[in-house]
Order: structure tokens, then C-alpha cells, then sequence
């Protein structure tokens, strides 16, 4: 049995590149480094952010990390357990310990069925329950995730945006798994939806126990649901922290450049002048620069970042981050 | 106060659906000023869009129509406008940017193409000629190598450089109103804000006024000297930027802005469940005589579902509709 202080997700050294068409036939294959050496562990009951830009790899993580995507090397360990080459059963099994949750309700649900038999369908393949017992059971999660029971025998278009997302929480819960991985669940909702769907998030994780597994480029919906977060940059992660000190205490220039360029509705709004400016766009992703792949960025950039990539390490309980200055930047400008 | 550029006055608009008529647009009034930036916030379906189609005289007709109201630009009623003259309007007077750059730019001609046929339709310039404005307006929105830039496709840029060609575009004949129809809701925080300085500076050398449609109540904070918050096709609430998000009046924009978490400079250690909009917008055909809100709305009482709310004004500039404020205001 697994132990209660044991991490769900072990992630180690993770590596996902792509091979793209050769675009000249005299020259190499070119590789798109998505993921480059990514490590992680995520606590029971806890949950943990990944934050990041379009194609900073964190999506391509999440996809990794539940084997919906061919990993090039690491490992993936789930409650301990090595999955990252699992096939057949073996890799059924785990999956009814993994789920997600996608992003676009819209085309996450099959359009020809009905949402009970949505819901249903992973039980039946990865055999939860008593087969007699799987539509008392559907008929439970949707009173537990806001709907009525009774809306079972509609089908998808019969719902609004915010109730589809939740058809597809049902279903991710479906086999009452260890560990959900939520991939931008409120993005493509609307305002008013999102914090239903958040709400919803936190209270099944207090009724189930569960472990997410949280994907957001929305720093707000971060600081506010995971517990820890990682922010990801060009495949590689360049901070790593508790969501106190990450929000409060930003090392990395990276970090501290995202978290200003969010325009705030408070009270104590910032207005634009005093950001952290980030200039141009990321390097591609196909020639990386040599050393850390954020200097050409950085307004902080020295001799030594263009030549010798920063390793992550910590630098004071549990917060990480890769840079070899961090610790002598100034404080993010007020 | 200077003179308005753009007033918009009762507007109306049908559309006919076969589950019947649907109103988007009830009677919704605004004005703004050369070099101001009016926001206007919503949830889908609450005809920000609509408005914005409707200024621009691109209502799809069948099935949408204008029933009443009336668009004056610089005194000039546009819905009297021939199409004729819609078109020297569009693009020179008055200029779009959509939310999707890679659907709004045609990928079979190079981006500098584009660009100049703009200038050359609006301002009658050669090809040489306009090729060189299109080449400095690509330079003004800061994009790097801007003559070999132009002569690249779409396909080629990423999703912040083809937002800026958009604006680029846009602003290539100097128009007077320019609306921003959610500018960056598809690309990344750093790139918005480097979005959201270029729109700023540009409005300073031009003097543009612009309406910056938008479900972001940061980038209204960020961009917006007014706002202006609609539902089910009203205007339900006016003010200034500072009135509305700190002082808003209307339960359904405090809902607006409470059911996001926001990103706080110090992170609260608490986090107390967030506050919920229940159930969602209403669909339009199926509006009754009551206020629109009500079904949703946590401080619903009887009038609310028999009347519609005028708008009323409150603290100096700021309006909202609700018979709650009404009953508030009348008790003091």
C-alpha cells in the first residue's frame, strides 16, 4: 500500500523532443527541445502549478505525465511506480489512477453521446465497480459536480460552456483517481463561469483527496488554487517554489517579468511604467543559445549566462530557481 | 470637456433566429473623445461585439437589423451612410483589430502587401509609394527588419508580431476611432503588455480614440479612462475606470470583477472560497419584462422581475440601472 508522505507524480529528468520534417534535404533533422530536463514531485492531496508561456513546454508536461505523449527520456513515477514504459494492462491500470481534465469543453466530449454514457465510459473500460452499479454511481457524480441527475440522458450541445466542464470533471473522476491533471481547465470558459469551476476544483479535492496536477498561463487562478508552483521557460523549469514565496519573493528575472506584466483590477493597481519590460520574443526552440536560454531577454544578462547554462538549485527552503544571479538582482522594481 | 468624436445614441438591433426575435443591442448610448480610451466589458453574449459590428457598420443583414438609434461620427449619422461612403469610412476613419490575428490576415498575400492596400484604397498613393508607408508603419510597431518583415506571410510571424501587423494595419491612415475588439486575449501576458504600450503610444502621437472591447478586468484597468459594463444587450453600468472597479454600483459587474482571482503583490495565505455569478447569460429570445440580471442576480426582489431599471446617475459620471441603488438612493 502506498504511503501517505510518499509524492503521487515523481517526475525526473524529463525529456520530450520533436523531429521535424527535414526542411532542406542537405540538411540535419532539426529537433524542437519541448520539455528538456524537467524534475518535479508533487504531494498527496496537494496542489501543484505549472505556469508558462505559449511553448514553454508545459502542456506537452502534463500530457507526458498521464503517457498521452511519447517521452524521449526520464522517468515518470506514479505512487512510486515507474510507468514510463507500461504498455497494455499495466498501462490501463495506471490510468485509472491518472486522469485529465482538458482544456476546450467543447471538443473534449464526444458530440453523438449522451453525458451519462460520457461519464461511464471509463469505468467500464478500466472496470470500476459492479457493472450493475456504474449508473448509480454516474448518477452520484453528477449531483457531486453541480449537476442533476436526470441530466444524464442529454447530450453535450444540451449544455452551457460551464456545465460541460463539469460533465468532463465527472468523467476525469470517474475512476476515482489519485491524481487529476488539469490542463488550463477555466481558460476557455467564460468570467462569470471560472470561479464555479474553481470553486468546484478545491471542494472535490477536500471531498475526494485528491492530487492535482494544475496547467494555467493565468497567474491569478495560480496564486490563488496550487500550493506549489513551477514556472516554465523554453522546456526547462527556472523557478520552483511554495505559493508564498514564489508570489512574494520572485527570483528569477524571468518570474519577476511575467508576474508585473499581469495587469492588475486592484486597488493598489500598478499602472504599466513600473513593469519589468521583456523585449522581443523567446528563442526558438529548435537552436537554443548555448547558455541560459533566458539571457537574451534578460535585463540582467552578464558575460557568464551567455556561455554556461544555471543549474536549479535552492535557495532557501524549497525555492528554487536557475539563475546565476539571483540571489544579487535587485528587488523588483515597486 | 472636448468635443466627442464618436456619439452613439439609443442604438437598436434585431436579429431574427428561428426561436424568434432576438434584441442585442437595447438602446445602448455612449460617447467618447479624441485620445480617450473607453472599455467595454461583458460576458459572451452581452453584445459587445454588436456594438462594435454596429459602429462599423458590419451588422450582417439578413438576419441582424437596426431598428433605431443613431452613430454620429464627428456629427455624421453613419446608419444614413450609403455603403458607398461606409467604405471610405472603414479602415480610414474608423478601424478595427480583431481578437485572432492568423483568421483576420489573408495568409496568400506577404503582410507588407496587405498593409499598403490600405493606403492606397484610402489614400490614393502609388504602389511604390504605399509599399514605403506599409514598410514604416510595419517599423512602428516595433517589429524588427521591417523591409524584409513586409515582404513575409503571415504564416511566418508569431502571434505577437501578427497582433501587431493587425495594429499596424489598422493604423496605417491615422483614424480617428480605433476598436480593439479583445486585442490580446490570444496571446501571452509579456506580449500584452508590450500590446498594451504600443496601443498607448500610438494613441499619443495620433491623438486616436480608442474602444477596447475586453472580459479582463486588468486590461481595463490597464488601458481604460472610462468603462462601460453591458448585459443581455444594455448598458448597465458608466463611469470612470477608478468609479467601476472600486466603487462599482451594479451587482453584476461587482460580480465581474469578485469572480476572478486576481494576482495579488502580496499572496493571502487564506483563500476563502471565490465569489460565483450563478447560472449564465440568458438567451436573448427568451428576455422577459423584467430586469435581465434578475435571475442571476443575489439581491433580486419583486420589481426587479416585472420592470427593466432605467439608467440613473449617481456619484458625479457614474451611472448604473439597478432598482436596488433606485431604493438606496431614495432611503437617504
Amino acid at each position: 500500500m502506498t504511503n501517505e508522505t510518499d509524492p503521487v507524480l515523481g517526475v525526473v529528468d524529463l525529456k520530450v523532443h520533436f523531429q521535424r520534417a527535414r526542411s532542406n534535404p542537405f540538411l540535419p533533422k532539426e529537433t524542437v527541445h519541448a520539455v528538456d530536463g524537467v524534475s518535479f514531485e508533487v504531494r498527496r492531496g496537494s496542489t501543484f502549478g505549472i505556469v508558462g508561456e505559449s511553448g514553454s513546454g508545459k502542456s506537452t508536461t502534463a500530457l507526458s505525465v498521464t503517457r498521452l505523449q511519447h517521452i524521449t527520456s526520464g522517468k515518470v513515477l506514479i505512487d512510486g511506480e515507474d510507468i514510463t514504459h507500461l504498455k497494455g494492462d499495466a498501462l490501463r491500470a495506471v490510468r485509472r489512477r491518472v486522469q485529465i481534465i482538458f482544456q476546450d469543453p467543447f471538443s473534449s466530449l464526444d458530440p453523438r453521446r449522451r453525458a451519462g454514457a460520457i461519464v461511464r465510459e471509463p469505468m467500464d473500460l478500466l472496470g470500476v465497480g459492479e457493472p450493475g452499479e456504474r449508473d448509480r454511481m454516474v448518477s452520484e457524480l453528477f449531483e457531486r459536480v453541480g449537476l442533476r441527475p436526470e441530466q444524464t440522458a442529454l447530450f453535450p450541445h444540451q449544455f452551457s460552456g460551464g456545465q460541460r466542464q463539469r460533465i468532463g470533471i465527472a468523467r476525469a473522476l470517474a475512476t476515482r483517481p489519485a491524481l487529476v491533471v488539469c490542463d488550463e481547465p477555466v481558460s476557455a470558459l467564460d468570467v462569470a463561469i471560472q470561479a464555479q469551476i474553481l470553486n468546484l476544483l478545491r471542494k472535490l479535492q477536500d471531498e475526494f483527496g485528491l492530487t492535482y496536477l494544475f496547467i494555467s498561463h493565468d497567474l491569478g487562478v495560480v496564486q490563488y488554487v496550487c500550493d506549489e508552483i513551477a514556472v516554465m521557460y523554453l522546456g526547462e523549469i527556472v523557478e520552483q517554489g511554495d505559493r508564498i514565496s514564489l508570489f512574494s519573493n520572485p527570483q528569477h528575472p524571468y518570474t519577476q517579468a511575467l508576474l508585473s506584466a499581469v495587469p492588475s483590477a486592484h486597488r493598489d493597481r500598478r499602472k504599466a511604467p513600473g513593469r519589468v519590460k521583456l523585449l522581443g520574443d523567446p528563442p526558438s526552440p529548435i537552436n537554443l543559445p548555448e547558455g541560459c536560454r533566458f539571457a537574451g531577454r534578460c535585463i540582467y544578462a552578464q558575460e557568464r549566462c551567455r556561455a554556461e547554462p544555471p543549474k536549479l538549485r535552492s535557495i532557501e527552503d524549497g525555492h528554487l530557481v536557475a539563475c546565476h544571479y539571483a540571489e544579487k538582482l535587485e528587488a523588483t522594481p515597486a | 470637456m472636448a468635443e466627442p468624436i464618436l456619439v452613439v445614441d439609443d442604438v437598436q438591433v434585431e436579429f431574427k433566429t428561428r426561436a424568434g426575435v432576438a434584441r442585442v443591442l437595447d438602446g445602448v448610448s455612449f460617447s467618447i473623445e479624441k485620445g480617450r480610451t473607453l472599455g467595454i466589458v461583458g460576458e459572451s453574449g452581452c453584445g459587445k461585439s454588436m456594438t462594435a459590428l454596429s459602429i462599423m457598420g458590419l451588422i450582417p443583414s439578413p438576419p441582424g437589423q437596426v431598428v433605431g438609434g443613431s452613430i454620429r461620427l464627428n456629427g455624421e449619422n453613419l446608419f444614413e451612410a450609403k455603403e458607398r461612403r461606409m467604405r471610405e469610412i472603414r479602415g480610414n476613419e474608423i478601424s478595427m483589430i480583431f481578437q485572432e490575428p492568423l483568421t483576420s490576415l489573408n495568409p496568400v498575400f506577404s503582410c507588407g502587401e496587405q498593409i499598403a492596400e490600405t493606403i492606397r484604397l484610402h489614400e490614393g498613393l502609388s504602389r511604390k509609394d504605399a509599399n514605403d508607408k506599409a514598410v514604416e508603419m510595419i517599423r512602428s510597431v516595433g517589429i524588427p527588419n521591417p523591409r524584409r518583415r513586409a515582404k513575409e506571410y503571415p504564416h511566418q510571424m508569431s502571434g505577437g508580431m501578427r497582433q501587431r501587423l493587425m495594429i499596424a494595419m489598422a493604423l496605417a491612415c491615422s483614424p480617428s476611432v480605433l476598436i480593439a475588439d479583445e486585442p490580446t486575449t490570444a496571446l501571452d501576458v509579456t506580449v500584452q503588455a508590450q500590446i498594451f504600450d504600443l496601443l498607448r503610444e500610438l494613441q499619443d502621437s495620433f491623438n486616436t480614440a480608442i474602444i477596447m472591447i475586453t472580459h479582463d478586468m486588468g486590461a481595463i484597468a490597464d488601458m481604460a479612462d472610462r468603462v462601460m459594463v453591458m448585459y443581455a444587450g444594455r448598458v448597465i453600468e458608466e463611469g470612470t475606470v477608478d468609479a467601476i472597479l472600486d466603487a462599482p454600483l451594479h451587482p453584476y459587474t461587482q460580480g465581474l470583477i469578485d469572480c476572478v482571482p486576481h494576482l495579488e503583490a502580496e499572496t493571502p495565505a487564506e483563500r476563502p472560497p471565490l465569489m460565483e455569478i450563478p447560472g449564465v447569460v440568458p438567451p436573448l429570445t427568451a428576455l422577459g419584462k423584467g430586469c435581465a440580471f434578475a435571475p442571476r442576480c443575489a439581491h433580486v426582489h419583486a420589481r426587479c422581475r416585472g420592470e427593466k431599471p432605467r439608467s440613473v446617475e449617481y456619484a458625479g459620471d457614474h451611472r448604473a440601472s439597478c432598482f436596488k441603488l433606485e431604493a438606496e438612493e431614495a432611503a437617504v
